[in-house]
């Protein structure tokens, strides 16, 4: 525990960096927000040209709270590991951070912590407040299942942890590639396509089936299916098996890759 | 004038040269743009999979439809006066994320040409073809593929007068952009606002009859960005919505003439960071 303890002051500033730029963070909210807004309605003019009530499983409702939960578990478990640490590479700032007596990856996980905190205290009850309000008015009752609820909140972390070192891994990139705009970009469209942000893995058929097994459902398809309580018991505890399983991997990859990476690294200056 | 011109073309030639020496940041940043369309439109074509046409209903009554070909026109229609605005006036943006919050604005105002189009032209953003070669590959292959029945409603005559307004769409983003960023003349930061503003364009590239009362006026009254899409694209298809035509210059040109309004009290308002 004590080991841990000297990144506190990690987390603090990331909370206080959280602080400071909250109303920047809300107007960004907003607009990244209109995307779901755009598919409500979307879905909407799907739901009323298809003949049946369901698609694929999903009811429009289920598709809905899909939309938004979705949005929520994407915000809250998104990790900009990559950019902050390609960009010190780039730079050579980062040799600030290796003459330090700690670990390189924990004081940018106890920083982004921080941020975490506040992104989550902001957003997580306006949107799950929306959604179950959405929910009771559609079905008369109320549909919030707090276990399930609990469950999620367990698998959303864990998929963070996955985002975190899968980030942190990608970030290394950058000594090879020297570009982060584009690969950023590049490695977004990818992931919100595979994990499941875009649309549910469920209507890929045969595809969409294998993708429920690789890291990127773990990062986005599981809390959300786990908050819509599509999953029995034995499936939950499969897909948080599978979920530890990824933290663990990404975990050692982004070990490995770091000091193949320290290896190379040449900063001129300082 | 002729300066203007002249000096925009100097810095375009400067972007090319840069754009030669950064042959990678320039690939990585266009596969980027190209990937997240093709993102959105693999995520159209699973939807439109499972059902005929994209179906506007009122008490169950079918009132209007769109097939995947027409939206898919629409969508690449889209990406056209966006792609352009990106292309040419992408350095807008700096502006309330980090120029006036550093006190970087000081630049501009000793030159002697209006801040304001020094601003717009300075950077010339090839990670726009991205934007614009799909958009384009999108409305010639929607085209090409269109059942004839549905074909056979386009007059080719009509290009005309779309392609007399698409200048004016551009100029509704670019105003939306100068606006926004101009608040940061007061604010020191107000990228964020530009963003949430921008975002709204999302709602442009599909019908707009599918949204409520609300949304549809928004975008096509306020954050007019349904002028920059749905209602070209579809005038362009079927004859329909002639009215947006001359309703898109005349928004266009009150934006236009709010957000330089903005922009000038906001220049006014300027305080160097003083470093």
């Amino acid at each position: 525990m004590s080991k841990l303890r000297k990144y506190t002051p990690f987390t603090r500033a990331g909370i206080m960096e959280s602080v400071t730029y909250r109303a920047n963070f809300l107007f960004f909210l907003l607009g990244e927000i209109m995307k779901c807004f755009v598919m409500f309605f979307v879905w909407k003019a799907v739901f009323d040209s298809s003949s049946g009530e369901t698609l694929f499983g999903f009811s429009y409702d289920n598709m809905v709270v899909y939309l938004f939960i979705s949005f929520l578990s994407g915000y809250i478990t998104y990790s900009d590991g990559s950019y902050a640490i390609g960009k010190e590479i780039l730079d050579g700032s980062v040799v600030m951070r290796m003459i330090k007596p700690i670990d390189f990856d924990m004081c940018f996980l106890f920083q982004e912590l921080g941020n975490k905190i506040i992104s989550f205290s902001l957003i997580f009850l306006p949107i799950t407040a929306g959604v179950e309000i959405y929910r009771f008015v559609i079905n008369g009752r109320l549909m919030l299942d707090i276990p399930m609820l609990l469950l999620f909140l367990v698998s959303m972390v864990l998929a963070y942890g996955i985002n975190f070192y899968f980030n942190l891994s990608y970030g290394f990139l950058a000594f090879f590639l020297k570009n982060l705009w584009g690969t950023d970009i590049i490695k977004g469209a990818v992931v919100d396509f595979l994990s499941g942000a875009t649309i549910p893995l469920a209507f890929m058929g045969g595809f969409g089936y294998v993708l429920q097994f690789l890291p990127f459902a773990s990062l986005s398809y599981t809390p959300v299916m786990i908050y819509m309580g599509m999953y029995g018991a034995k499936k939950i505890i499969f897909y948080l098996g599978l979920q530890v399983f990824w933290l663990v991997i990404f975990a050692l990859i982004s070990k490995l890759v770091l000091k193949l990476a320290m290896k190379r690294l040449v900063v001129h200056g300082g | 004038m002729r300066k203007y011109f002249k000096l925009h073309r100097i810095f375009i030639a400067q972007d090319l040269k840069k754009l030669m020496e950064y042959k990678v940041d320039f690939l990585m940043g266009a596969i980027g743009f190209v990937l997240v369309q093709a993102v959105k439109i693999l995520t159209l074509g699973i939807i439109f999979a499972s059902i005929p046409a994209l179906a506007y209903k009122v008490n169950g009554q079918v009132v209007d439809s769109w097939t995947f070909n027409e939206v898919l026109f629409i969508y690449g229609f889209s990406l056209i006066p966006k792609g352009i605005d990106h292309l040419l006036f992408d350095n807008l943006w700096g502006m309330g994320y980090w120029v006036v919050a550093k006190g970087d604005f000081d630049k501009y105002l000793t030159r002697p040409v209006n801040s304001w189009f020094y601003v717009l032209t300075e950077k010339f953003c090839v990670d726009a073809f991205g934007d614009l070669f799909v958009g384009i590959v999108l409305v010639v292959y929607s085209v090409l593929s269109m059942p004839a029945d549905i074909a056979a409603n386009i007059n080719w005559f009509r290009l005309i007068p779309v392609a007399f307004v698409i200048p004016f769409a551009v100029m509704i983003y670019t105003s939306v952009k100068t606006a926004t960023a101009a608040i940061s003349f007061w604010t020191k930061r107000s990228g964020h606002i530009t963003h949430m503003c921008y975002m709204t364009n999302e709602f442009a590239s599909y019908p707009a009859k599918i949204y409520n009362n609300v949304v549809k006026t928004i975008i096509t009254y306020i954050l007019p960005f349904a002028l920059t899409a749905y209602y070209p694209a579809i005038y362009l298809l079927r004859g329909e919505s002639v009215w947006s035509l001359p309703v898109t210059i005349g928004v266009s040109a009150v934006l236009f003439f709010i957000s330089q309004l903005v922009w000038k009290l906001g220049e006014k308002a300027y305080e160097s960071a003083g470093s």
